[in-house]
Formats: structure tokens, sequence, C-alpha cells
């Protein structure tokens, strides 16, 4: 049996996103921290050390730009079906549906991986050049790549719990409110609760806790998010899959 | 001829709604069947259950013979569907949105060119979905529909919202589909003239009931005939042609007087006209007329009557 029918909907998912707002997004949240990186180095008046620099643009991105940028991506995504009611022309094709929500699953996540990857990069390249405009002010010490990449990748793989129920809400509802509601309501709790205790168990608030000193609130958030997010990315294509969409 | 879709018992009820309530429908292969009824009769959700996307309370549906139920992906591969919503990627071109369907359900690249031909819109196939006037769009959406040539296509109000050329356009087009395709084509509207001019078979849904069925010469035949009578006392006439029997319906300016069946429309038109004469009302036109489909229409869909208050029981 040919892999290609697994694929297409995943390929197909990929073409949608050409020209599209959630394209932009991708692009976008990203370039803000690395704006906001650059900018900060030219005023930050002393110099400081590379890790401090990337695990800072990390921190942004964990604790505000990933939780808001998942909420706005997975309700873009799913207004691209929403908006020109195509579920019904896509639902009534000869293929299985679980294929066409996992396949949004998927690139969902690649997006968001993409995005992590993207930040990561873009944040090293403004601090380079804002270090070369003021060479006084230049990172220094050493640039941990691998620390770097496996800190974003923690901080991405706890976010799978929480993409999945952003995607899981903006899918099933085809309006905007209801995912908007649960992303803005997630980040604000994360923010003002951030040293709580229970907050590990928070799903906005398990990718800033990669960044926690205590082991147990790392692995915890990490188990959980990740763990939790397969099954919570499994659940969803069964749900969406077999309900009936009036 | 055999059934390229045939329906027993359908029924979906939403909660204390029954939407469609027995309908047993067939549809003959290489028909255009008009499928009728108000908005709200039905129509929708039966090509919705037809099409696998909402499962009937009760009764079975089969393309080319392939239970929905039980089968959905085998039937799905028999049925193309352009559905009101259209759902195209407007940031997307129109050959980059039939790309997407033809690549989720594992077409030849060639199926692009082929049905864009169809459809005539190999020219502007490279512009945005988001640039399309409305009628290009149907077109499109029939383009999709006949990707990988289903032999049953599913309409729904293909010409919902197009201007008089367009919808002028689209029905010759459907008129010339089963010819130039060799598809059955199930076509919903609430628009008689359309069906009229554009079907070979019609099946009306009233308040969820198919109340009729069949091949439109035929059912016109069958139909009683009518007189239509105009003169310069509508309501005279009216009365005389009920006194002489016939079934009187008046406008303000004329008068329509269905005949028994098996009578003889020319000599009651006749007839009729002596009387009028005879009764001193000036006839400026008389004469059988051909049942329409908005007749027919009429005749099966009249608005069920109120049920009478309840008297009150007297203590």
């Amino acid at each position: 049996m040919s892999a290609a029918p697994f694929f297409a909907p995943f390929a197909v998912e990929a073409r949608k996103l050409n020209r599209s707002l959630a394209a932009l997004l991708a692009v976008a949240a990203p370039s803000l921290i690395a704006v906001f990186g650059f900018f900060m180095l030219l005023r930050s008046g002393r110099s400081a050390t590379w890790d401090m620099w990337m695990t800072s643009a990390a921190g942004v991105w964990a604790f505000f730009m990933l939780p808001m940028s998942v909420t706005a991506l997975t309700a873009l995504v799913a207004h691209m079906e929403h908006g020109p009611r195509s579920w019904d022309h896509l639902r009534a094709l000869p293929a299985p549906r679980w294929r066409l929500y996992a396949a949004k699953a998927v690139a969902v996540v690649t997006v968001v991986a993409l995005m992590s990857v993207a930040t990561l990069a873009m944040n090293g390249a403004a601090i380079s050049l804002a270090g070369a405009i003021k060479p006084e002010f230049a990172p220094t010490g050493p640039f941990n790549l691998a620390t770097y990449a496996e800190l974003m990748g923690k901080i991405f793989l706890a976010s799978l719990l929480m993409i999945a129920l952003q995607l899981w809400t903006a899918l099933r509802f085809a309006s905007f409110v209801p995912g908007l509601v649960l992303g803005i309501g997630g980040t604000f709790f994360a923010v003002v609760a951030t040293s709580a205790k229970e907050g590990v168990f928070l799903p906005w608030q398990m990718p800033v806790n990669m960044m926690a000193s205590d082991a147990w609130r790392v692995d915890t958030a990490l188990g959980l998010g990740c763990g939790l997010g397969l099954v919570a990315f499994a659940l969803m294509t069964i749900h969406l899959s077999r309900r009936e969409v009036l | 001829m055999s059934a390229a879709i045939e329906t027993t018992e359908l029924t979906r009820r939403f909660k204390r709604h029954l939407a469609v309530d027995a309908v047993s429908m067939t549809v003959p292969e290489q028909a255009v069947y008009g499928f009728l009824g108000r908005n709200g009769a039905g129509k929708t959700t039966t090509l919705k259950m037809l099409l696998g996307l909402i499962r009937p309370s009760g009764g079975t549906a089969r393309i080319c013979g392939v239970d929905v139920g039980s089968d959905r992906l085998g039937a799905a591969r028999k049925a193309g569907a352009l559905l009101e919503a259209h759902g195209f990627y407007g940031n997307l071109s129109g050959r980059e949105n039939l790309d997407l369907t033809r690549c989720l359900i594992g077409l030849p690249r060639t199926e692009i060119d082929r049905v864009l031909e169809v459809v005539e819109m190999s020219e502007h196939a490279g512009r945005r979905v988001s640039d399309y006037s409305l009628g290009m769009r149907q077109r499109l959406g029939l383009a999709r529909a006949m990707l990988g040539a289903p032999p049953v296509l599913i309409l729904d109000e293909p010409t919902n919202g197009l201007d008089p050329d367009g919808i002028a356009d689209m029905r010759r087009f459907l008129g010339e589909l089963p010819a130039r395709t060799g598809a059955t084509v199930l076509l919903s509207s609430h628009l008689l003239g359309e069906i009229e001019q554009t079907a070979t078979h019609v099946g009306i849904i009233h308040q969820g009931r198919l109340v009729l069925e069949g091949e439109l010469a035929r059912l016109k035949a069958e139909m009683v005939p009518e007189i239509g009578v105009e003169t310069d006392d509508p309501a005279r006439a009216a009365e005389l042609a009920a006194s002489r029997g016939f079934t009187v319906a008046r406008s303000t300016d004329r008068v329509v007087a269905s005949l028994k069946p098996g009578e003889d429309a020319r000599a009651a038109a006749a007839a009729l006209n002596r009387a009028l004469v005879e009764a001193d009302i000036a006839v400026f036109a008389i004469g059988p007329r051909a049942r329409t489909l908005e007749g027919i229409y009429r005749d099966v869909s009249a608005p069920t009557p109120a049920q009478p208050l309840m008297q009150p029981e007297h203590v």
C-alpha cells in the first residue's frame, strides 16, 4: 500500500498556508521577539552573555508569545475551513475523515516547531546584528546552540497539550470566540499565577515551566504536556471525524 | 433504466423536528433530476444524507447501488457534489483549489485541465478565487464536482445568487451535462422555471415528504388539463364555470377552470365559451392551457390547512 494517501492531506494543508494570514503570523511572532532583543541590546548599556540573551528570548516565547501565537494560529487555520464553509466539501470526499483532522494537527504542530526554530535563529541573528552595530555591548561567552535548541525543544514538546486543546476548540466551533476566550484566559492565568505550584498542571503554563529551577516542575510539565498532548490529539481526531457538522 | 440514486424511507429527525420524512426517491441513470421544494422543505438535508454528511434517523440511501450508510467511501467515489457553500480558499487560484481536491482523492494532474475545459474556465484558472465572480465560482465548483468523472453529480442550488445571464448560462450548461459527461445530475432548487427548463425528471419535497416524483413530460401530460379564461367580469365567469361543474381558481383578471380527468379540453372550452357568451359576459381569450411545472408544484405542495380549533367541551 502506498504511503501517498497518508501524506497527501498534510501536503494539502501545507499548500493552504500559502499566502495565508496563518503563514504571516508564523513569520511575525518570532520576528517580534527578535526585534525586541535587537533593541534591548542596543539600549542595554552593558554587555551580557549569549546565555542571557538566548534564554531571555526563550522565556518571552514560552511565557507569552507561544500561547498567544498558538491561540491565533489555531483560530486562523480552523477559520480557513470555517470561513468559506469548506467542511461539507472536505467531509464528502472519498477519503477517510480522520486524515483531514490529523493533517490539520500535524500542520499546526509543524508550524509551531518551525516558529520555535525561527525564534531561536532570528533572535541569534538579531543579537549578532545589534552587537555588530554596538560592539561594546556585544554578547559575551560561548554560543551554546545545543543547549538553546534543547530548551526550545522542551518548550515545544511541553506545549503539545495546549496546542491540542486550542486546535480542538478552534476546529469544533465555527466562531472565533471560544478558541480566543480559551487562549486568552489560559495565557492570563499562566501570567498572573506564574509562581503558583499548581501552574505546572495548567497547559498554558507548561512551556514556561521548562525554565524552572525545580527538576520536578520541568519533568512534570514536560511529561504531562507532551504525553497528554498526544492523547488529546488522538481524541480530537476521533471526536471531530465522527461528529456531524450540521 | 436503472437507478443512479435510490432512497428508501429516508428519514432525518432533529430533536422534535422531522426534517425529512420517509423519502423514497429514484433518480434514473443519465437523468437531470430536479429536486424541488421551498426553503426548509428538506432538500439540503436529503442531499447531505446522500453524501454521507449526516446520518439518517431511518431508511437507506444508495448511490449507483452502493449503500451510503455502510460504505460511505464507496458511495462517495460515485458522486461529485456542488454544495451551497463552495468552500474555496480565496488566497489560492482556481487551479490550486482544484489541485487540493485532486490531491486528496488521488487523481492524476491531467484531471484538472479536463474539468476546467468542460466548464470553460481554463483561461481564468490562474487567477485567485477571491477575484472570481459568483458565476465563475459556481463553474469552478462544478469543475471540482466533476474531478474523477463520478457517475453522479449532486448540485445544491447551483443558480443561487447568479444574475439572469449567469442563470441562463448555467441552465444551458446543466442541460448539456449528461450528454457531455455521461453523468446523472441531481439538482436541487426552489426555482421552478430553472427546473422546468433543465430537468428531465422531478421530485417535489414538501414539509419533508416527497409528494410527487416522475418524468417531467409524463407528469405534465398526466395532470388534469385546465382552461384559461379572460373576460370582462371574472367574478360572474367563475360563478358560471363553477355551476357547470368545473373546479375554478380566480385571479383579478383571469379564471382558470380545471377539467375532470379524461375530459376533452377543446370541447369543454367551446361549451364554456358558449355559456359565457349566452350569459352576456364578454370573452377576451379562452383556451386549454398546457400544464406547467408551477401548476403541478402548486397542486401537490399546497400549504397544509390549519387544524380547526378544538371546540371547548361542555361541562
